[in-house]
């Protein structure tokens, strides 16, 4: 091959991230990646939300500080990470593994535009299954002033987990067993040890914008480094997007080679 | 079934020529160019130096399981990064030009679908995401591939052949210039196959540039005037389908004869000119020929004049792996 190839335009090679098509990709995968099985397995999560809710009544304290202390353990600790560990491996990484991604690859639209739609799909299914359920374990647990902090926490930690499943999905066809990897050996062990880890760690996050909105946090809710309320929401959102971005980047060295992998 | 939707494909911007017009292998008009490709999968070589190009038509792609068929075919859409060489699809990258995938579309072998989806589910979504602004499209081309009764059944339930008709609407809908099928016939009925090779035929007699890959010989004779064949991820021969007939019955033959007694039978073929070699194993004889058709009309005659019974004639290496093989030698 000796004939000069012209190079295209940076934009018509990539493609432009184009808002509408993302809510096409969006909207398909909120039909396709969560069959019945898969939604009942959400409904899981909510049910412990619940369950955790149900625990704080029980406990001998004051109800907010119940509250926080199954928040702490159970909303933030199990119920966020494994609900969007679920959530967001299937609308990617499930889909590579089963080899219908072709479906949507296949197309001129742009790789940001397909991890956004992707991403936006998790975000409305954790909306549903996991920020509404945290809203009504405030009300459960006899907290009502703790529904909208709880929601918000909720709602901007999802964001970020289900950006980083997403991620996982597009760096490996073993994404849950990273996802898990990261929650438990990222998150639990060494952001544990390590603030400036935690930082970035939507869990601890997600824990530390609870701990300035709530309506009364135990003092493990507040954590020394860690920044609290609006500032833990923005580095969410950054989470978010640095997850989102490289996921774009990694969608276009995918390796989609059907659903046996070989 | 019978093409009408869309109307036939803008031309896309050439591909760089590549290698002499004379080359069978390639065509004077390409959509697609394979360049030196190969791909790795760790220590095992998929594609070795692959260079071949297809233009407007029906090509079929043939070539024994493990040949490198689906790997090419996932590298000409994309879907696959080649390890070495290049890939041009409508004069782009189809790895890298996101533009490039409004002009391929691909019928992937393996049947998994969308959990759930209903067929028109899935092609108004290929669609939605190639911007066809017709809003019929997506039932009328349910309706060339004889889908539109189960357009809303979801396709968990549906079998392998209505999952890859399913499939070819969805590649269809978005009006592609260069068609990838791999094993589109796998698993659809006499009817349904009779119905999609004539509707592929279409396809290629619009102008756009269909490739089809099949381990099946028959089937790629019906589809396909032009061939290419792969064996161990090399291209093994490429050209007229009649010239590759021909190269193929040309090839050396071993014919097992089972006869009574053998011994007899085999000092009266022993002088004629179809027969190359003699074994006698038993009652078994195995008769070597490079003229398989000559040897077939002289046989009964010498049997009948030497005194000997015939109990069994056969090819011993007719399946197609064996012709692929003899093809690379």
């Amino acid at each position: 091959m000796s004939a000069a190839q012209p190079v295209p335009a940076r934009s018509r090679r990539r493609g432009r991230f184009d808002p509408q098509m993302a809510v096409v990709v969006a909207r398909y995968a909120l039909r396709s990646c969560f069959p019945t099985k898969r939604r009942i397995g959400l409904a899981l999560p909510a049910a412990g939300a619940l369950l955790f809710a149900l625990l704080a009544r029980v406990i001998p304290n004051s109800a907010p500080v119940a509250l926080a202390q199954v928040a702490d353990g159970g909303l933030f600790g199990v119920v966020l990470p494994v609900g969007c560990l679920v959530i967001g491996d299937a609308v990617l990484g499930a889909e590579v593994r089963a080899g219908t991604l072709h479906f949507t690859w296949l197309s001129p639209a742009s790789f940001a535009t397909i991890v956004a739609g992707r991403w936006l799909a998790g975000f409305a299914a954790a909306l549903v299954a996991l920020a509404l359920p945290f809203g009504l374990a405030a009300v459960v647990a006899g907290v009502p002033e703790a529904i909208a902090p709880l929601m918000v926490a909720a709602a901007a930690g999802s964001a970020a987990y289900v950006a980083v499943f997403v991620l996982l999905g597009a760096l490996t066809r073993r994404a849950v067993v990273w996802s898990l990897g990261f929650v438990v050996l990222g998150e639990r062990l060494l952001g544990t040890a390590l603030s400036g880890l935690a930082q970035w760690c939507p869990g601890w996050e997600a824990r530390a914008v609870y701990a300035r909105l709530g309506p009364e946090a135990l003092d493990t809710l507040h954590r020394k480094g860690i920044p609290e309320g609006g500032s833990a929401v923005v580095r969410l959102v950054i989470l978010t997007l640095v997850a989102l971005g490289i996921a774009a980047v990694r969608l276009g060295h995918l390796r989609l080679s059907g659903p046996s992998g070989d | 079934m019978t093409v009408t939707p869309g109307s036939p494909p803008t031309a896309p911007a050439p591909a760089p020529p590549v290698e002499p017009a004379l080359d069978p292998a390639f065509v004077p008009n390409p959509t697609v160019v394979v360049s030196g490709v190969s791909v790795f999968f760790g220590p095992k070589v998929a594609l070795s130096e692959l260079s071949c190009s297809f233009g407007p038509g029906v090509t079929g792609l043939l070539g024994p399981n493990g040949a490198g068929k689906t790997t090419l075919m996932r590298a000409v859409t994309g879907l696959l990064a080649v390890s070495a060489g290049r890939v041009w699809v409508a004069g782009g990258d189809p790895r890298s030009d996101r533009a490039v995938q409004g002009h391929i579309g691909l019928v992937p072998e393996d049947e998994a679908v969308p959990g759930g989806l209903t067929p028109r589910e899935l092609i108004r979504y290929r669609a939605a995401l190639h911007s066809v602004a017709d809003r019929q499209a997506p039932d009328r081309w349910l309706a060339v591939v004889g889908l539109l009764d189960a357009a809303d059944r979801p396709m968990d339930g549906f079998s392998k052949g209505m999952r890859q008709r399913a499939k070819v609407a969805a590649a269809l809908v978005s009006n592609p210039t260069v068609l990838i099928l791999d094993e589109p016939l796998n698993g659809a009925d006499p009817v349904q196959r009779a119905n999609l090779i004539r509707l592929f035929r279409q396809l290629g007699d619009q102008g756009r540039t269909v490739v089809v890959s099949s381990h099946v010989l028959y089937e790629v004779e019906r589809l396909a005037e032009r061939v290419v064949v792969l064996v161990t991820g090399r291209l093994a021969a490429a050209g007229d389908r009649r010239g590759i007939r021909n190269a193929m019955a040309d090839r050396p033959r071993r014919v097992l004869v089972r006869a009574d007694p053998p011994r007899v039978l085999a000092a009266a073929l022993a002088g004629h000119e179809a027969v190359g070699g003699l074994e006698v194993d038993g009652d078994r004889l195995t008769v070597a020929t490079r003229r398989a058709g000559d040897l077939a009309l002289a046989l009964p005659g010498l049997a009948r004049s030497a005194g000997v019974r015939l109990w069994e004639v056969r090819p011993l290496d007719e399946s197609l792996e064996a012709l692929f093989r003899e093809l690379v030698r």
